[in-house]
């Protein structure tokens, strides 16, 4: 027998008019609302300072030439020329950072979801993690030692110091990715008779891809940023023309923003902001680039 | 779709129509045996009824097969027991070809009367006409057709009572003769009852309800 | 059909379709010419500790579909990833005894796992084609295995055999993850076909399908058993009582130390599993009075 209390109406309890309990909640969830709604506007309003403050203070620097010229003069009085050999130098060293940390980060990934056991997997995994952790400047100093001691400061010095950077960041994103590949596709390959390696090489891989091209991404603008590694591994590089040696130090936009703001006059500063405002701009441009692979990426495997 | 199905249906339909045709040639050869009061004959028929029956096995023991591993349902099912009972009145009439053959050879050495075995030439006609008649119905799944069985019925059934008549008509010395003729006609008489019945059947089949064409409890008084 | 008859000496006609007779005649019959492929010997299987399977002894004959039933847990997915060496991907699998295929044992250590699996193809439960396209996804196990010649006609034949063709044959370079569940599925053994098996191992292959998919696989396999030689797991045993010329029930044995452990308990043509099992553990699980 149904045991309802006989004066409760049914049709008032589903309509929720006169529950107080009810009131409260609908408080509580328009008060959280209105947290999370202030917090983010927070967040994202800091991102906004910052970069209305870069532009606004660089803003005087900004023209043509100080995309395409190189300094006039070493660094004392007004600044003349542009930044020219400061882009053309962060290129170089993201370059050659990229062209070492992609490969290996990817083989790592490779090697710890696909055929390493579980507990080197998991050894492997955590040495990643203290690696992004080092503070950059022992990653430098590192360098220095081992490179710069020897054979002086180089282009390659810099971007090696980058690639241990930026390694685990390729890594650990390749990994997720890899994860994200159903095994029913290593399965597939290998009840067709095909050995293992080609069926990570032609269809785990290709699947991946996406995300692989995430991580790097993602890498590319942190290091492009970083100034501590270079200070001892690329920073005494000649102001005034572009180097494309990677056996020479080469300049870059952060050590730029560096010398530039410890000089006295102000146009300086302002090349500072205007070149922070250039390093800003790559960064979101590659951020943007990155989230493109991904829901491509996504789209692929999601289906 | 249901390959396997299909062809187990189709297989199991043409190993009837074979047994059909088992049948007819059991009555063919039981009526000429009847008619030339051939015993040797008459042999030969009792003998061919162990065909008959092992055909009757094989449909019986395809059809559990087929109930078992192929779960039909509706029309599937429908034609599967109506093969099932098809194949139980298939056997029984050609057990009456046996019997017709068994009083043939009982009577061998009596006198016939000869316009009695014309009659029952003319029955045994009658009676091979319903079986292929039902066996076609069955075949094109003709409701109608399996229908107009009951007036073929109908006249087997009045020859049946002619031939009681006849027979109480019959001189003295014919009586023995005449008692044994009694039981051949009642055995044609069923085996066109069971025609009757493989009619019914089809009508099961097409129309998913089972009727009979007549009912042996409400008899129609007939002319 | 006229004939000449010592009983009747009058001609009998029946409306009688001859051909439905011959082809009954032209099967072939279960037990004739059997040829085997698999001699299981006391097959034993466990994972660490846990024991999966336990002294499963049978053969697999040739040209006939296999089916392996039983309640859940009982080794089925097990057993049958034996016969292709797949369990070797997982660290734990233990195998005892002998799986002869034409006589040669799949776990002799001279034996390479990957060659038995070109020989030894399997298609698994959920269907997974590679995201690439519906040639490519045929393609690719001839690339790797250096079947290059003819490539286009060696796709069309796997696809044809598979019954896809003419579904998919002006959209070869589309997507193949835009097909229907049943047409993945179809492509997938397109794809494990394409490779020239001998055998054709199928895990639960319609489990994930709707009815007419099921049936349109189903039909496939009675197609199939003609060229190869089909082993299907499967759960519902009214498809192993549709589709399967032979059926091994395995069921479940609980051991000394209360673990429980896959056994095979009867293995006959199929026919006789349904009518007449002889054990009557099958009979209580064909009729569903098991557990």
């Amino acid at each position: 027998m149904a045991t309802t209390p006989p004066n409760i109406d049914p049709r008032a309890a589903v309509l929720f008019q006169t529950d107080k309990r009810l009131r409260r909640r609908r408080i509580v969830n328009r008060l959280m609302e209105a947290l999370g709604t202030l917090a983010s506007l927070l967040a994202v309003s800091v991102l906004v300072i910052v970069v209305a403050s870069v532009v606004k203070n660089g803003w005087s620097a900004f023209s043509v030439d100080f995309f395409t010229t190189s300094p006039s003069s070493s660094g004392f009085g007004t600044a003349e020329g542009g930044i020219l050999p400061s882009i053309v130098g962060s290129f170089v060293l993201v370059l050659i950072a990229t062209l070492v940390a992609l490969p290996i980060g990817v083989m790592v990934a490779i090697f710890v979801s696909e055929l390493a056991p579980r507990k080197l997997a998991d050894t492997i995994r955590l040495a990643l993690d203290v690696i992004n952790g080092l503070p950059t400047i022992v990653t430098g100093i590192f360098i220095f030692s081992v490179l710069v001691l020897a054979q002086g400061q180089s282009a390659i010095a810099g971007g090696l110091a980058l690639a241990i950077i930026g390694l685990p960041l390729v890594a650990r994103s390749a990994q997720e990715v890899l994860r994200l590949v159903p095994s029913s596709y290593r399965e597939a390959g290998l009840a067709l008779g095909a050995p293992r390696w080609r069926t990570i090489l032609g269809v785990i891989l290709p699947t991946s891809l996406g995300g692989i091209l995430t991580g790097t991404t993602l890498a590319i603008a942190r290091v492009a940023g970083e100034t501590a590694p270079l200070l001892f591994t690329c920073s005494l590089a000649i102001t005034t023309s572009v180097t494309w040696d990677p056996r020479e130090p080469v300049q870059s936009m952060p050590l730029t923003i560096f010398t530039s703001a410890e000089q006295p006059d102000p146009s300086f500063h302002a090349q500072a902001w205007a070149t922070g405002a250039v390093l800003l701009g790559f960064v979101l441009i590659v951020s943007l680039i990155s989230k493109f692979f991904l829901a491509r990426s996504r789209r692929k495997l999601a289906r | 779709m249901r390959v396997t199905l299909q062809e187990d249906l189709d297989t199991l339909q043409a190993s009837l129509l074979e047994e059909g045709e088992l049948v007819l040639r059991a009555l063919r050869g039981a009526l000429n045996a009847l008619r030339e009061a051939d015993a040797e004959l008459a042999d030969e028929v009792i003998a061919f009824d162990d065909e008959v029956d092992q055909r009757y096995l094989e449909v019986e023991q395809a059809i559990e097969a087929l109930l078992a591993r192929q779960t039909p349902v509706a029309v599937d099912l429908r034609l599967v027991l109506a093969m099932l009972h098809i194949n139980l009145h298939l056997e029984r009439m050609a057990d009456y070809c046996v019997t017709i053959a068994k009083l043939t050879k009982l009577v061998a050495g009596l006198e016939p009367d000869s316009r009695m075995i014309q009659a029952f030439e003319e029955m045994g006609s009658r009676a091979e006409e319903m079986i292929k008649v039902a066996l076609e119905a069955f075949v094109d799944r003709d409701v109608d057709e399996a229908s107009s069985l009951v007036d073929l019925d109908e006249l087997i059934d009045r020859a049946n009572r002619r031939v009681v008549r006849q027979v109480l008509e019959l001189d003295p010395e014919l009586s023995e003769w005449g008692v044994r003729m009694l039981l051949v006609s009642r055995c044609l008489e069923r085996i066109g009852d069971h025609a009757v019945d493989i009619g019914e059947q089809v009508a099961y089949l097409v129309t998913a309800e089972f009727r009979e064409f007549t009912d042996a409890s409400h008899p129609v008084q007939g002319p | 059909m006229t004939q000449e008859d010592p009983v009747t000496q009058t001609d009998t006609m029946v409306n009688v379709a001859p051909i439905e007779i011959a082809q009954r005649r032209e099967r072939p019959q279960s037990t004739a010419a059997r040829e085997t492929v698999f001699d299981i010997q006391n097959l034993s299987v466990s994972y660490g500790k846990a024991p999966a399977i336990k002294d499963v002894s049978f053969e697999i004959y040739h040209n006939r579909v296999t089916a392996i039933i039983g309640p859940s847990g009982c080794g089925k997915s097990t057993f049958i990833r034996t016969l292709n060496r797949m369990n070797d991907l997982v660290p734990s699998a233990k195998v005892e005894g002998e799986v002869l295929y034409h006589g040669v044992d799949l776990y002799a250590p001279k034996v390479d796992p990957v060659q038995v699996r070109r020989r030894i193809g399997m298609v698994f439960q959920k269907p997974n084609p590679f995201p690439k396209s519906i040639y490519d996804n045929v393609a690719w196990g001839l690339r790797v295995l250096g079947m290059k010649d003819n490539m286009d006609d060696r796709v069309q034949h796997a696809l044809e055999q598979a019954a896809l063709w003419d579904d998919v044959r002006h959209r070869l370079k589309k997507s193949a993850l835009g097909l229907s569940g049943g047409q993945q599925q179809r492509l997938c053994i397109a794809r494990a076909l394409a490779v020239e098996p001998e055998v054709l191992l199928m895990d639960e292959p319609a489990s994930a399908l709707d009815p007419i998919a099921t049936s349109r696989i189903e039909d496939l396999m009675h197609e199939l058993k003609n060229e190869y030689t089909i082993v299907v797991v499967t759960h519902n045993m009214q498809q192993a009582a549709r589709v399967a010329d032979m059926t091994a029930f395995f069921g479940l044995e609980v051991l000394a130390d209360k673990s429980r452990t896959g056994i095979l308990v009867e293995y006959a043509e199929t026919d006789k599993i349904f009518t007449q099992p002889a054990d009557k553990r099958t009979e209580d699980y064909v009729t569903g009075r098991f557990g």
